[in-house]
C-alpha cells in the first residue's frame, strides 16, 4: 500500500459526486425545514394533519414489513434447498433468480396487469370456475401491490440466505443432531443464529426497496392505492406542492436510514 | 450433508414459479393478436410486435435509452475506475469516508436525486433535461463501477504495477499497459451492470424527461396509461428476450455472477 495518493484519481469523481448529487439532495431535503426564510417544522405538521398522508405513510411501512417477512418465510426453507442442489444445476438455479433483477422492473410488473386485470388469468379462472358472477377489482387493490412487490423483491432475500447459508460450516447440523437436536431445534438454535446476518441483509434490502418502490404502486397501485414515492410524483406533478414532495423526500430518506441503523444494530 | 427436505425443495419450487412465472404470461400475452389485453389471448399471431416499429414514441425514447445508458456507463467508468485504482492501492485518511460518500447514490432513494437535479439544474441553471438524465444516471452507476472494478482489482498483485514503474514505465503507462488488460473482464463487467441498471432506471429519468425527450421505460409507463392494448406485452417480451441475451453471453465471456 502507497501512502502519497495522487488527487487527481479522486478529484473528478468526488467534484461530481459532490456538486451535483449531495449538493442538489441537501437543497432538496432543506426545503422541507424553511418556511419563508426561516427554520420550523411546520411543513411537517402540515404534512401530517392531512388523514390521506398518515395513511399513505403507515401503508407503505405495512406492505414494506408485510413482504419482508413473507419473503423471509418462503426464502429460508428455498435457499437451504437451493445450497444442498447437486453443483450442477446450482449455476443454472443461480442464473434463474439473478436473471429477475436484471430486466426491466416494468416487464415484471406488467405481468401483473396480465394476471390480475379484469379479463386476465386470475379473473378468467375464477368466473370460469363459477367463484363469482362477473371479474373481480383485483387490480389497484392493496394486495396487487404486495404481491408484485413481494415479486420483484424476492430475489434479493434469497440470494442472501443462499451466500449466508454457504458460508455455514457443514459440520453443525450434523454436529447439532448427533447431540440430540430434532430438526426445527437445529434450525432455530444453530441455522438461524449463525445465519441471521445474511436475514438482516436481505430483510434491509427488501424493506428499503419496498419503501422507496415507485413502478410497483404506480402500476398496480394507481392513485387509489397510493405509497410514498407515488404520492411525491403526485405532489410534483399534479400539486405543484414542492413543500409537501420535500417533506417525503425527507421521511423516504429517514425512513430508510432508521431501518438500516436498527436492523444492523440487531444483528450485533 | 442431509437430503433436500421436501417441504424446503417444495418451497423453492413454490419460489422459483412465482419468480419466473410471471415472464410465461409476459411471452404468451405478447404474441397475443387481440385487439385488447386478455389473459389467455383468444388468437396468436406477431401483430404487436409489428406495431411497434410504428410507434415513433418508443423509437426517440429507445434511441434516448441507449444514449443515456451508453453515455453514462462511459461516464461512470472514467469517474470511477481511477477512485477503484486509489481504493486498492493506496493507503490514505477518509479512506472510508470517501467509501460511504461514493455509495450514497445507492441509499438515496432515486425519485429524490430526480427531482433535485430537476430543481437545480432545469429549473434555476435551464440547462437542458438530457443532460440532467446523464448526470444523475452517471453519479448512480459510480457506486457499481467502483465495486464491481474494485472486486476484480483486489484479485490483482499489485506488485506488477509497481514492477512496470521500476522499469521505467510513467504511472500512467503502468496503468494502461499492466493493469488495465488484467482487469478488462471486471470492467466489462461493470460495463454491462451499470448499461443494464440505467437502461431500466425509472425513479431517477422520472422527473427529468419531458415533452420530446424521453426513456423507454417512461415511455412505457405514460403509454399503459392510455391504451391496453398488448404491445406493451410484446415490448416487454423483446426487453426480457434482450436482458437474457446480455446476462447470458456476459456469464459465458466473464462469469457476471461473480460480481453482482
Amino acid at each position: 500500500m502507497r501512502s502519497r495518493i495522487p488527487w487527481w484519481l479522486l478529484a473528478p469523481a468526488l467534484a461530481l459526486v459532490g456538486l451535483l448529487f449531495v449538493l442538489p439532495v441537501a437543497a432538496l431535503l432543506a426545503g422541507a425545514f424553511k418556511i419563508d426564510g426561516h427554520l420550523g417544522l411546520a411543513h411537517f405538521t402540515a404534512f401530517f394533519d392531512e388523514p390521506l398522508h398518515t395513511q399513505v405513510y403507515w401503508r407503505t411501512l405495512r406492505i414494506a414489513g408485510l413482504a419482508t417477512v413473507v419473503s423471509a418465510l418462503v426464502c429460508y426453507p428455498a435457499a437451504m434447498a437451493m445450497v444442498k442442489v447437486p453443483a450442477r444445476w446450482r449455476g443454472l438455479l443461480t442464473g434463474l433468480v439473478i436473471l429477475p433483477l436484471m430486466v426491466s422492473p416494468i416487464a415484471r410488473t406488467y405481468s401483473w396487469i396480465v394476471l390480475l386485470g379484469r379479463n386476465g388469468l386470475a379473473n378468467s379462472l375464477l368466473v370460469g370456475s363459477g367463484v363469482f358472477d362477473e371479474p373481480a377489482t383485483l387490480l389497484f387493490t392493496e394486495g396487487a401491490v404486495f404481491v408484485g412487490l413481494l415479486q420483484l423483491m424476492m430475489p434479493l432475500m434469497l440470494l442472501s440466505l443462499v451466500s449466508a447459508l454457504e458460508n455455514l460450516p457443514p459440520d453443525v447440523l450434523a454436529a447439532a443432531q448427533t447431540l440430540g437436536a430434532n430438526r426445527w431445534q437445529s434450525f432455530a438454535r444453530v441455522v438461524l443464529p449463525l445465519t441471521q446476518e445474511g436475514l438482516i441483509v436481505g430483510g434491509t434490502l427488501v424493506f428499503t426497496g419496498c419503501v422507496t418502490a415507485f413502478i410497483t404502486p404506480a402500476l398496480l397501485g394507481g392513485p387509489k392505492v397510493l405509497m410514498l414515492e407515488t404520492l411525491l410524483y403526485q405532489k410534483v406533478n399534479v400539486a405543484s406542492d414542492m413543500a409537501a414532495a420535500s417533506v417525503i423526500a425527507v421521511l423516504l430518506l429517514l425512513t430508510t436510514i432508521v431501518v438500516n441503523q436498527v436492523l444492523k444494530r440487531v444483528s450485533r | 450433508m442431509n437430503p433436500i427436505s421436501r417441504p424446503a425443495l417444495a418451497m423453492l419450487i413454490l419460489a422459483l414459479t412465482f419468480l419466473l412465472g410471471p415472464f410465461i404470461v409476459i411471452f404468451v400475452a405478447g404474441f397475443s393478436a387481440d385487439e385488447t389485453l386478455a389473459f389467455p389471448p383468444t388468437s396468436y399471431g406477431l401483430r404487436w410486435f409489428g406495431y411497434l416499429f410504428g410507434v415513433e414514441a418508443f423509437q426517440r425514447s429507445f434511441v434516448t435509452s441507449l444514449v443515456v445508458g451508453a453515455g453514462s456507463t462511459l461516464a461512470a467508468l472514467a469517474f470511477g475506475v481511477p477512485v477503484a485504482y486509489a481504493l486498492s492501492r493506496y493507503d490514505f485518511r477518509g479512506k472510508d469516508a470517501l467509501r460511504g460518500l461514493l455509495t450514497l447514490p445507492l441509499v438515496v432513494p432515486g425519485i429524490i436525486v430526480g427531482l433535485a437535479l430537476l430543481d437545480l439544474m432545469v429549473l434555476v441553471y435551464a440547462l437542458p433535461v438530457t443532460l440532467g438524465l446523464l448526470i444523475g444516471h452517471t453519479t448512480l452507476l459510480i457506486p457499481y463501477t467502483v465495486r464491481v472494478v474494485g472486486s476484480s482489482l483486489s484479485n490483482l498483485r499489485s506488485d506488477i504495477d509497481d514492477a512496470a514503474i521500476t522499469l521505467g514505465a510513467t504511472r500512467l503507462q503502468a496503468f494502461f499497459k499492466v493493469v488495465l488488460p488484467n482487469i478488462r473482464g471486471g470492467v466489462a463487467a461493470a460495463a454491462v451492470l451499470a448499461f443494464i441498471t440505467s437502461f431500466n432506471q425509472v425513479p431517477v429519468s422520472l422527473f427529468l424527461t419531458g415533452p420530446g425527450v424521453s426513456t423507454l421505460p417512461i415511455e412505457m409507463m405514460a403509454y399503459m396509461e392510455t391504451s391496453y392494448d398488448p404491445s406493451i406485452a410484446a415490448l416487454s417480451t423483446l426487453l426480457v428476450l434482450f436482458t437474457i441475451a446480455v446476462v447470458a453471453a456476459t456469464e459465458k465471456l466473464l462469469g457476471i455472477s461473480k460480481y453482482v
